[in-house]
């Protein structure tokens, strides 16, 4: 990505600052303490003060929990209002936070009790009453996107159209005000990470919840200003487009920060940010693989790498009327034998990556065996018998085509972003390889997603990326009814109409199952089987999944970064002078 | 003087609705829809979810339907509320306005300091090398892409001699009044959004000295015994200024609105950078406000002018 204009590359990275939203806000909260203590004393005794600032190429937008709906914005929230549960920041599986949980035998009731120790830094408890203050909060928005992660909540529909004035599936403990139930109307294994998220501060955003409230939570002053913190850090300051200033917040539960400030400061592009880090301007960020090698040569500085929580993919339109080749499940393996992706990973990761062939990333727990995968090694002649064997033959320009039709498609993908250019056009010249005519067309990424989630057919192939969540189901993503209908103008995310019964059986089984057990063990089972359909359909050429490149001063201690949270132990960091 | 002062004003109208219709137009039919672009790609917005936000907002509404509500709260001075920011458009632009402004007449200044003397100077050695030397600079700084020569600045200055800071405003930790941090700050982008400036003044200034200094007075004022720098400072050069100033007051607007690419490259939090990301991810309320702002500004701007015409130059006709 050297040498791209500056005006491409800013788009690029607002293109990636919009796609990974993924994460909702329960997404990238940071979990408790770990084995902060060890490392302590081998880099001897803490040392306070210092500040952390943190390079982005994109301004927050609110430090509203319930608005949150981009990266930034959901990463300096998390800092302020701290999360009841969390993913265990290298696995993802679900472990209390600032809150234990437990779920009742049916699976319909969860019982979550609030640590002793949390307070809002004004002094007042974190209660109950905060978490069903939040909930309210996003049934009276407007502008939330949230609402439908509660909708299995017993009575949330009532309260949200006015029918109730309360939440009947949220009761609070009448002797313990930090003790609470929610009751849903139907057992969903992945309802703990939705149903939690953040509780907010009743003494300052109760009067948005009241029962005459209406939607005065969109525009209240305290969403870019707020008051009280529960987390590690509490507000500062926001200079809009240039920085956001927290500072150490003295009564955090969990321990108060070793650090007196973190900043969140924006900055032009990946080039600006490597610069950045080495003059010290900033002491935290994620470079690209492109200045690795000159970041790595930098004294003073530590490169950490972590596997990231997505990949970036080629996706076939398997429902295509105008290229049926790609409904054939033969010549979608034969596409992904015909991909050298190590060649691709050199080229636009410098190799920090790894090729990807199922649906899963191996952070998650729900990530297969990868021996049970086929791996699709480069293998040209594989990919051509394969073609042949699903009747096609090799026409004069050395395409293959049946019925008077060449395997011929185009891969769109969004101008500006390099990586997945050079992926396009890499895969465009190996495809000619085995005969198949890969055309590259670079589309406006606001374009192409506005094509691709209403489902328009023009769209054959195309490459972007997914950043997966906390959840690990892929109902979104793999379902059969998620298939965008332009006839019915629904949207979804199976943008290339891909639908196996076996798949949506597999995916209903892992969050809604029917014998009610939601275990890890039970649950993995049914994910096992839907990675390995994924695997040998071939929906997608699962491409890579890149390493996130996590840069520090030497001298920070108890960096420990997971793909799910870099900063869950953010209190614990400190800088040795 | 107050006719034509209400009868410009009233020019201004049809000019602010016209430009009103072609942004909304070409913001609204452009690919892109920004609720399903800020939740692209998270299974945690469903689609009936985002439905029921471009409900909210109105974006489902037919569009002389959608410009007609914006209109009619425009008016009223509500430009509404931002679409990615869930705060009041209006708000989000003049936060901004005294940022832009600092850099606006920081490039000013130097184009005025820098590109005065140069022309000035390639008039009176005209046909010298240093003439030609100036001239090729004109032309080669009016041409050479900002972005880029922002980028090698902050390489050369800022990564390798580490003597200035690349991004922002503000040193963090400093004080938001430490002139002498702000300064330092300012004089990169500053200096790369005068540089087109100081390559028109410079040319302009030439050509406006050219012809002064073959004037009468100036002949006399040499006839008078007077020293050469005096009659150049004095009599030449004070009245080669007077067309550079009417070309003043729409540069500044133009500083204003154009430092878009510079705000971006530098991170100064102006106008510029908040339109850019605006479009982007078409905050529709935002883009709207920060090109009526904007639009207002040029004209008023333009409107003084012409008042400065008349009021100096009493051939100019009001009627």
């Amino acid at each position: 990505m050297n040498d791209r204009p500056l005006w491409r590359s800013l788009a690029f990275v607002t293109a990636i600052a919009l796609l990974a939203t993924a994460c909702g806000p329960s997404s990238t909260t940071p979990p408790a303490s770990g084995s902060a203590a060890a490392s302590a004393s081998a880099a001897g005794p803490v040392q306070k003060g210092g500040r952390i600032i943190e390079g982005s190429f994109s301004d927050i937008k609110t430090m509203d929990p319930i608005l949150v709906s981009d990266t930034s914005s959901d990463y300096v929230t998390s800092k302020i209002y701290d999360s009841l549960i969390q993913a265990d920041p290298k696995t993802g599986e679900p472990k209390p936070r600032m809150a234990t949980f437990d779920q009742s035998k049916d699976g319909l009731t969860y019982t979550f009790t609030i640590n002793d120790k949390a307070n809002w830094s004004d002094g007042k408890p974190v209660i109950g009453d905060d978490y069903l203050t939040a909930k309210k909060l996003v049934a009276k928005s407007k502008l939330t996107v949230r609402k439908s992660n509660f909708k299995d909540i017993k009575g949330w529909q009532d309260y949200v159209d006015g029918k109730a004035n309360t939440i009947s599936g949220i009761q609070i403990d009448k002797a313990d005000p930090k003790k609470f139930t929610v009751t849903l109307t139907k057992v969903s294994c992945d309802a703990i990470f939705q149903i939690s998220s953040y509780v907010m501060p009743t003494q300052v955003f109760g009067k948005y919840a009241t029962d005459t409230s209406k939607d005065e939570i969109d525009k209240a002053p305290e969403n870019s200003a707020p008051p009280v913190a529960d987390g590690p850090f509490k507000f500062s300051q926001w200079k809009q487009g240039d920085q956001v200033v927290l500072d150490r917040n003295d009564t955090y539960w969990n321990g108060a920060p070793n650090v007196d400030q973190y900043v969140f400061k924006v900055v032009a592009d990946s080039t600006v940010l490597a610069a950045q880090l080495k003059t010290g301007e900033i002491n935290f960020g994620a470079i690209e693989p492109k200045d690795l090698a000159d970041v790595q040569a930098q004294e003073g500085l530590r490169v950490t790498k972590v596997p990231q929580l997505g990949y970036t993919y080629i996706g076939w339109k398997t429902d295509s009327t105008t290229v049926p080749a790609l409904g054939d499940k033969r010549v979608r393996q034969a596409l992904a034998y015909g991909l050298n992706m190590k060649d691709v990973i050199q080229a636009v990761l410098f190799g920090e990556g790894q090729a990807h062939v199922t649906h899963f990333v191996p952070v998650q727990w729900a990530y297969p065996d990868p021996s049970t995968l086929n791996q699709y090694p480069y293998d040209t002649q594989k990919a051509e018998s394969l073609l042949q064997q699903a009747g096609y033959k090799k026409n004069a320009n050395g395409i293959y085509e049946k019925d008077g039709k060449p395997i011929s498609f185009t891969i769109h993908t969004n101008q500006g972003n390099k990586t997945r250019e050079t992926l396009a056009q890499v895969a465009s010249e190996q495809y000619k390889k085995i005969g198949v005519d890969a055309k590259v067309s670079l589309d406006q990424f606001q374009a192409m997603v506005d094509k691709l989630s209403a489902g328009d057919p023009s769209m054959d192939a195309w490459i972007i990326g997914w950043s997966l969540g906390t959840s690990v189901d892929p109902y979104a993503i793999w379902d059969s009814t998620q298939i965008p209908d332009p006839a019915k103008k629904t949207t979804g995310f199976d943008f290339g109409g891909y639908k196996n019964a076996d798949v949506d059986k597999a995916i209903d089984e892992g969050r809604n199952p029917s014998n009610g057990d939601c275990s890890i063990a039970a649950r993995k089972k049914q994910y096992e089987t839907f990675s390995k359909i994924l695997n040998d359909d071939q929906p997608y050429n699962f491409g890579f999944v890149p390493n996130s490149l996590y840069v520090t001063p030497k001298g920070l201690q108890n960096f420990d970064p997971g793909a799910f949270s870099q900063t869950y132990n953010i209190n614990q960091w400190w800088i040795k002078k | 003087m107050r006719r034509f002062v209400i009868r410009r004003l009233l020019y201004t109208i049809p000019t602010l609705i016209g430009v009103s219709l072609i942004t909304f137009l070409i913001s609204h039919l452009a690919p892109g829809d920004p609720v399903r672009l800020y939740t692209f790609g998270d299974p945690n917005a469903r689609p009936e979810d985002i439905e029921a936000v471009r409900h909210a907002l109105g974006l489902d509404l037919p569009l002389p339907l959608q410009y007609v509500d914006w209109a009619s709260q425009a008016v009223r001075g509500d430009f509404g509320q931002s679409i990615l920011y869930h705060q009041s458009a209006t708000m989000l632009i003049l936060a901004r306005v005294p940022n832009s402004l600092q850099l606006a007449i920081a490039a000013l200044v130097l184009q005025l300091l820098i590109g005065v003397p140069l022309g000035v100077v390639a008039a009176l050695r005209r046909g010298s090398v240093v003439d030609q030397a100036i001239r090729v600079f004109s032309t080669v700084f009016h041409a050479v892409p900002s972005f880029w020569f922002g980028l090698i600045l902050i390489v050369v200055f800022a990564v390798q001699l580490r003597w200035l800071p690349s991004q922002g405003m503000l040193t963090i930790g400093k004080d938001d009044w430490d002139i002498l941090d702000r300064l330092r700050h300012l004089v990169m982008p500053a200096f790369v959004l005068s540089l087109a400036g100081i390559a028109s003044y410079a040319r302009i200034m030439r050509t406006e000295t050219l012809e002064v200094i073959n004037q009468d007075y100036i002949r006399t004022a040499r006839a008078k015994g007077l020293l050469e720098p005096t009659v150049i400072a004095v009599h030449a050069v004070r009245n080669a200024l007077i067309p550079m100033v009417t070309a003043l007051g729409g540069i500044l607007a133009f500083l204003i609105s154009g430092a878009l690419v510079i705000e971006q490259v530098f991170t100064w939090p102006g106008i510029g950078q908040l339109t850019y990301q605006s479009v982007v991810g078409k905050d529709y309320p935002v883009v709207m406000a920060g090109v009526m702002i904007s639009s207002l500004l040029l004209v008023i701007s333009y409107l003084l002018r012409d008042v400065v015409y008349v009021l100096v130059d009493p051939r100019v006709k009001t009627g």
